[in-house]
């Protein structure tokens, strides 16, 4: 593959054959077969024999970041396979890995940038769009943000972001906003993804951030709503690694716990179906009686200084100075104000659990070493998500797996290298105006939202009602707020009276109200980095390599934000002139491995992309029966001093496992919480049960999980996705089987197909969130069951530390129609 | 008349044919096919309508076929795959055996009495067996390539292969035996001996056909080795109420019209208990089939549970053959023309109807109970629909051009 | 000669369908074709509900129906043990898919499970029934063996990857795709399957994997009843195995 492809990319010729998003088909497929044609015998022209180049490539279809090889003959992508090489694939992929080709040859792609021509937005209005070239592309958005500059408006310029891949695309959004002048770009999708289970380590451990884990070596796993068979990052790997410990010796014994009968919990020992939004009951329950029969690690946790347990079940008030704490702070405050009353029974009667199942998961978790517990958005996604975190989380320091071989660790960053300019040397005085920082973010994080990272999904209102102001030119970049962002149809108003930009290759829901599409290219066109998330801990880099040539006239969103920049005046255009192109972004960041060569050799640019990533074994530091160490090229044997420990992993105010978070209890987070939770200021540092708040007005729960062919964003429209089976969904009490029902609450509605289904909770009703797209294009659309997202029924109110959307929090009522 | 010379004969009519047609031209040709010549008859008329209609039926089916290609049909890999043109395509070959069984009553055992519908029943043991072979060519992916792929694959283990084999000696000696006896040599040892081996291979033919289900032991609701003896006997069933139905229509419904030895032959009671006698055997050998359906808790049976509530499984029953058999049974009744007629029209169309949920409920029940919410539900498409008029309007079309130009009511001179 | 079977592990399978997925892509399968599966099934009331899964390959049988019923010899077994069609004899009479106790196989032309059909959409000019862009190399194309994208009215099946697994070296026990050397080789269900619940050998070689693991791990055969004697084999995990009501012979 020759290097020069990005440049040859540009100056492709083009084609003018154009998906309308709704009146697509005829057009779009004149237009595949005519360019794709075209390049299949392009290809063969210049190929003397069949070779087949194996090229690679990171998946685009989860954020875990797999690596593939892409099998590429005469031209034509014919296959895909996870990547011997990349050790989280170790030659394996999930379902949604063989869907790439079928994306790359998406007959409704867009080929090329295009400009809407009819004002009108809504479901219903066919943009009209008409293609225009590169430079009349860029030159409309320049000219709009250099426009807001000269108002002194750039504020009311938003980039919204969703799946950042790495460096050389998401990591240059924050600076593009800097340089600009708008605390709007970049907001990211956080928010409505999975904040509060970072937020409650971050609380308790100081770490904000998704785990690693160990799961190899793990002899016990307890799973809280984490869909670990289905969606759970990185899934591929899940999978393999469940092919190892079911069969390894011990086996590892797994209990999971969900609102319905998933694969995870199919698959699991143990499968205790919860009432939504308790979790955090049971987790409390839990940490009673490892507490109450004395099954705590002590080398972690520290012990009583006489060693006799004095942990009873409504035992008077402790005295914390009886207990020597190790690696943990505030384990008897945390029992004399909330564990003692946190019996079984208590949490049975809340969360709908035996007591008997309570107390024998709890010994088992205890008893078993290693062992580990995670959850993800189930128990979070709530009113309460954050406490429930926290409640779930503070097991892993009872039974000491925090660190410990089997257990949880932390991701480390990429060194990679640095970019060939600062931005801080292209600041123009109206970027680093005080007039710029007088206004908040349009989301109102920092004001309205003290805690939270991000809360997207209140843009529609806050610019609907000017409150801060309205926004003028919007942007999106790999998320769709329209269509997964609670009250979804509230997205369709706001789009209506802004400047759309879209950036996806493909026709979506946001396209319908663009008014200017840029489109990227698929990844397997793509020349792009992406830094591992949380996995093994030690870190990771990988690198899409383009395995054809864009079959379109389209450009990496990098690129596109650069060109961009450079149209800027002032300074920021000098900026990204220097910054010149995507590709030399990420040469530049390569040199970071020079000197740090990985463990595959990886170590420079070239080498990068013969193995598609880089890695560096092992993770630096492990806990040992209490004790911490730090791998000293040989072996965990350096014993690390407290401070090193707060330095570098309990990054806790104490340095310790906090079951009374410092965070909460600072004083510029306390009041807040009190007065958002109503829980008492004394208490509000502590894990705890927190009664969950429903909304909607409905008398089911609705849960809308992610199920495993959930390709990005894009299964919706690809056939092969939507006819491989999956198990079955719907209802308990949707007894209208096979019926078209009705699920409704007091935000919106939508129509879907009932199916019963036994493995359903009787108050509740499951919809994937991948159905119901409805402008993805020809196979989305002829086939509109459900009629909408889920997002349309779900209310959008939000946890408060955190601001994570509390997506399970909605009741429905189902009707036939 | 020697083989030769009948092979001669041939050429010279094609020869004398083609002259014809440039003596008096295309259009007088055309019409000439159209009113079959001679004296306008109900069969010129049966003969016009059904033409029609099989022209209709088979535009709309080649249409499908060309734009959609058998995906114009309901049927699927994992539910019903074989659908209503399998089953058209049973109905019509198995009337043929049954035709040939009464045929030979009288050709072969020696029943002089049914010499009067002999020859019909031949020339309609050939036009069913055609229709059913142009249904199935239509339903079949390749139909051409069987011509070749067949014998040289020949797969002995296939009864699917015997059932060609046999079904195709079966239309050639059938064939050569209708040209001796429309030569009027119905006795010659030549003569004889075709209709003997039609006989024979016909059994054989329909014996494969009744293997080619009963042999599937993965599908329990066929899996039955003397499924051929079932066969047979339906397929007697249906020969009977053909030559009955056909013999009537021959005469405008009338026995009046009849010659006096078919009349004899018609209100007598020996047609009447032959037909009774086939029906009521059916009756039993539904009954039992259904009841060991409904007994066992075989996967792939409990379809009979489907049947049993069935609208459709009613009418074939108790109007198709419980009906019917009441009335040829009753010595009053069995004897009427209107009785007659009557009977054989619902056991024709119950066989109809039989045949397709014989076909079809042997699919219905998934083979894994996973991979379906139920039994799989089957509803024939219109091009198949259309697949099965090709056949019934073929079937109609040879009755008429035979009743219009080969004396069909023919009998040894003897007889 | 090997005789080629394959196992797959119950207990480590996830029901996740990457075999599904991969077969599509590597074989070209239509929506809904899915020559490999895997089969979903509940069981039970709530809460005490079993859902259930098995993945379901062609089982390529030492003593196969729709071999026999074929009346061209179109589908055949060869010596490898591959049961395969040659899409050059195949006359689409469907009677194969009939006898097949396991449902793996499919007409090519059938109403879409989802429109527009994509056949359609991948219009093909020449005989094949359609033209996806992704398409094997056309070097690859082996109609003989029912390999590629089908000719209209014909019926398709897994072939055991047979363009994979034939370019094996002879006297290979073991087809693994975690070996570089023999994972070109190997099907590409088996290469795809993330919790490695699949394995692909010569069962006639009794010192190949697949041959232990069906004596240690009391493989069986699914609807052993029937007598197709399946060459793919399935562990179900420890506690004991169902027996067949058949000896497990592999000759």
């Amino acid at each position: 593959m020759k290097l020069d492809i990005l440049n040859t990319a540009i100056s492709r010729r083009r084609f003018l054959q154009v998906s309308g998003v709704t009146g697509a088909a005829a057009a779009a497929g004149l237009g595949l077969e005519q360019v794709t044609g075209q390049v299949v015998t392009d290809a063969k022209a210049t190929a003397a024999e069949s070779k087949t180049v194996i090229t690679k490539n990171v998946c685009n279809q989860c954020p875990a970041r797999c690596g593939v090889d892409v099998y590429t003959t005469d031209g034509r992508v014919h296959a895909m396979y996870g990547s011997l090489e990349s050790p989280i694939s170790n030659g394996k992929l999930c379902p949604k890995g063989y869907l790439g080709a079928y994306i790359l040859y998406d007959p409704d792609r867009f080929k090329g940038p295009m400009k809407r021509t009819n004002p009108k937005k809504g479901r219903d209005e066919d943009p009209k769009f008409v293609p225009i070239s590169w430079d009349e592309a860029l030159k409309t958005v320049a000219d709009r943000l250099n426009a807001l500059r000269d108002k002194g408006e750039s504020h009311r310029f938003a980039l919204l972001f969703g799946r950042g891949w790495g460096a050389s695309d998401a990591g240059l959004l924050g600076t593009f906003g800097r340089v600009y002048g708008s605390p709007n770009a970049a907001i990211g999708h956080s928010s409505t993804c999975a904040d509060a289970s970072k937020k409650a380590k971050r609380l308790l451990d100081g770490n904000y951030d998704y785990n690693a884990y160990d799961y190899a070596n793990t002899n016990y796993m307890l799973i809280f709503g984490a869909s670990f068979l289905e969606a759970y990052r990185p899934y591929n790997n899940n999978l393999q690694v469940w092919g190892h410990i079911r069969t390894k010796s011990p086996k590892t014994k797994v209990t999971a716990v969900d609102v319905h009968w998933n694969t995870t919990i199919s698959g699991a020992d143990r499968a205790l179906l919860i009432k939504p939004g308790t979790d955090g009951a049971l987790a409390l329950a839990i940490a009673h009686v490892i507490l109450t029969e004395g099954l705590w690690d002590r080398n972690f946790v520290g012990d009583f200084k006489d060693a006799v347990n004095r942990f009873k079940v409504g035992e008077a008030t402790l005295n914390p100075a009886d207990f020597n704490e190790k690696w943990t702070k505030g384990l008897v405050e945390w029992w004399n104000a909330e564990l003692k009353d946190r019996t079984p029974k208590w949490a049975a009667g809340i969360t709908t659990i035996a007591e008997r199942d309570i107390v024998t998961v709890a010994r088992e978790l205890a008893t078993t070493k290693p062992a580990m517990v995670l959850f993800e958005r189930g128990p979070t996604a709530h009113s309460n998500g954050v406490y429930n975190g926290m409640a779930i989380h503070a097991l892993n320091a009872l039974i000491g797996s925090m660190y410990a071989e089997g257990g949880l660790m932390n991701q480390m960053g990429v060194p990679y290298g640095k970019l060939p300019v600062s931005s801080d040397d292209f600041m123009d005085e109206y970027a680093k105006s005080d007039d710029r920082k007088q206004y908040p973010r349009i989301d109102l994080v920092g004001k309205d939202w003290l805690m939270a990272s991000n809360q997207i999904q209140a843009i529609p209102a806050h610019h609907l009602a000017g409150k801060p102001y309205k926004l003028d030119t919007i942007l999106f970049y790999m998320t769709a707020p329209i269509y997964s962002a609670p009250e979804a149809r509230k997205w369709e108003e706001a789009l209506q009276t802004m400047y759309v930009i879209d950036t996806s290759p493909f026709p979506g829901e946001t396209a319908m109200f663009a008014d200017l599409v840029l489109p990227d290219h698929t990844y397997l066109e793509r020349l792009q980095d992406a830094p591992t998330y949380p996995f093994q801990g030690w870190p990771m880099a990988t690198l899409r390599v383009p395995a054809v040539k864009p079959l379109y006239d389209t450009k990496v969103f990098g690129d596109t934000l650069i060109e961009i920049g450079k149209r800027i005046k002032g300074p920021m255009g000098e900026y990204y002139k220097a910054l010149g192109s995507t590709e030399n972004v990420i040469k530049h960041l390569a040199k970071g491995f020079e000197d740090k060569p990985g463990t595959n050799s990886v170590n420079s640019f070239e080498s990068w992309k013969e193995k598609g990533v880089w890695y560096k074994k092992p993770y630096l530091w492990r806990q040992v029966r209490g004790e911490f160490y730090e791998w000293d090229g040989t072996g965990y044997n350096k014993p690390m001093k407290p401070e090193d420990v707060k330095a570098k992993l309990l990054k806790t105010k104490s340095g310790k496992f906090e079951f009374k978070s410092s965070y909460l209890e600072d004083e510029h987070y306390a009041e807040y919480v009190h007065e958002k939770t109503g829980v008492p200021l004394e208490r509000v540092g502590f894990p705890q049960w927190v009664e969950p708040k429903f909304y909607g007005g409905g008398d089911l729960h609705f849960i809308s999980p992610k199920v495993a062919l959930q390709a990005e964003g894009r299964a919706g429209n690809l056939p092969h996705a939507t006819t491989i089976a999956q198990p079955v969904v719907g209802g308990k009490k949707t007894i209208y089987d096979g019926d078209r029902v009705r699920i409704k609450s007091e935000v919106g509605r939508i129509e879907a197909i009932a199916r019963h289904y036994e493995g359903v909770r009787p108050d509740t009703v499951i919809l994937p969130n991948i159905l119901g797209h409805w402008a993805q294009g020809r196979w989305a659309r002829q086939n509109r069951l459900p009629t909408g997202s889920a997002s349309e029924v779900i209310v959008n109110k939000s946890e408060p530390i955190s601001g994570l959307a509390s997506y399970y929090a909605t009741k429905v009522t189902v009707e036939r129609v | 008349m020697n083989v030769q010379s009948q092979e001669r004969g041939y050429v010279s009519m094609s020869d004398t044919l083609i002259a014809h047609w440039k003596d008096v031209g295309t259009r007088a040709l055309l019409k000439e096919v159209l009113t079959l010549g001679g004296e306008r008859t109900t069969a010129t008329t049966i003969w016009q309508v059904s033409l029609l209609g099989l022209v209709i039926s088979l535009a709309i089916a080649f249409y499908m076929l060309v734009t959609e290609g058998h995906a114009a049909f309901n049927t699927n890999s994992w539910g019903v795959t074989w659908g209503l043109p399998i089953s058209t395509y049973v109905f019509f070959v198995l009337t043929s055996t049954g035709l040939t069984f009464l045929a030979s009553l009288a050709m072969i055992f020696g029943f002089d009495e049914f010499y009067p519908v002999a020859k019909r029943c031949v020339w309609l043991a050939l036009a069913t067996l055609v229709a059913g072979f142009a249904t199935l060519a239509l339903e079949l992916g390749h139909p051409f390539r069987m011509l070749w792929a067949v014998p040289t694959g020949f797969q002995y283990r296939s009864p699917m292969f015997w059932m060609g084999v046999f079904y195709t000696l079966y239309l050639l000696l059938l064939l050569l035996k209708f040209v001796k006896i429309h030569g009027g040599d119905w006795d010659s040892r030549a003569s004889r001996y075709l209709g003997i081996s039609s006989f024979v291979s016909v059994v054989i033919a329909h014996s494969t056909l009744g293997l080619l289900f009963g042999m599937m032991a993965m599908r329990p609701m066929w899996y039955d080795g003397m499924l051929p003896v079932y066969f047979l006997i339906t397929a007697a069933m249906s020969g009977a109420a053909f030559a009955v139905f056909f013999t009537y229509l021959a005469y405008g419904f009338s026995q009046e019209r009849m010659p006096e030895k078919l009349r004899a032959l018609a209100s007598g009671s020996a047609l009447p208990n032959v037909f009774a006698t086939l029906i009521g055997i059916t009756i039993l050998a539904t009954v039992s089939r259904t009841i060991t359906g409904l007994w066992s808790n075989m996967d792939g049976l409990e379809v009979y549970q489907l049947l049993v509530r069935s609208p459709m499984y009613h009418f074939e029953f108790w109007a198709g053959l419980v009906v019917p058999f009441v009335l040829m049974l009753s010595p009053t009744l069995q004897r009427q023309a209107g009785m007659q007629i009557l009977s054989a029209a619902l056991v024709m169309a119950s066989l109809f109807m039989g045949r397709l949920e014989f076909v079809v409920s042997g699919q219905l029940v998934p083979m894994f109970k996973g991979s379906a919410l139920g039994l799989y539900q089957y509803a024939p498409s219109m091009t198949e629909w259309m697949l099965a008029l090709v056949g019934i309007f073929l079937t109609f079309a040879l009755y008429a051009f035979g009743e219009k130009l080969l004396d069909l009511s023919a009998q040894p001179a003897r007889a | 000669m090997a005789k080629w079977g394959m196992v797959i592990d119950l207990e480590k399978c996830t029901g996740c369908q990457a075999c599904t997925a991969a077969c599509a892509m590597e074989n070209n399968r239509q929506p809904g074709e899915n020559w490999q599966d895997v089969i979903y099934f509940t069981e039970g009331e709530y809460p005490s509900v079993q859902v259930k899964w098995f993945p379901r390959p062609c089982m390529h049988c030492e003593n196969p129906s729709c071999v026999h019923v074929c009346p061209t010899r179109a589908t055949y077994k060869t010596d490898e043990g591959f049961v395969l069609i040659d899409w050059d004899r195949c006359i689409g009479c469907k009677y194969c898919m009939i006898a097949c106790p396991y449902g793996v196989r499919f007409y090519t032309d059938e109403k879409p499970l989802v429109g527009p059909d994509i056949k359609t959409v991948f219009k093909s000019n020449d005989e094949h029934s359609w033209n996806p862009p992704w398409k094997m190399p056309d070097s690859r194309e082996d109609w003989k063996h029912g390999v590629g994208v089908q000719p209209r009215d014909v019926v398709s099946k897994c072939t055991f990857c047979y363009h994979r697994v034939s370019k094996a070296p002879k006297g290979t026990p073991d087809l693994s795709e975690h070996d570089p050397k023999t994972r070109e080789y190997t099907p590409a269900c088996v290469v795809a399957c993330p919790p490695t619940a699949r394995y692909f050998g010569d069962l006639d070689n009794p010192e190949s994997e697949v041959s232990k693991m069906i004596s240690n791990k009391n493989g069986v055969r699914l609807l052993d009843q029937l007598g197709n004697k399946p060459q793919v084999y399935y562990l179900t995990g420890v506690g004991g195995a169902v027996p067949s009501n058949r000896a497990i012979k592999k000759t």
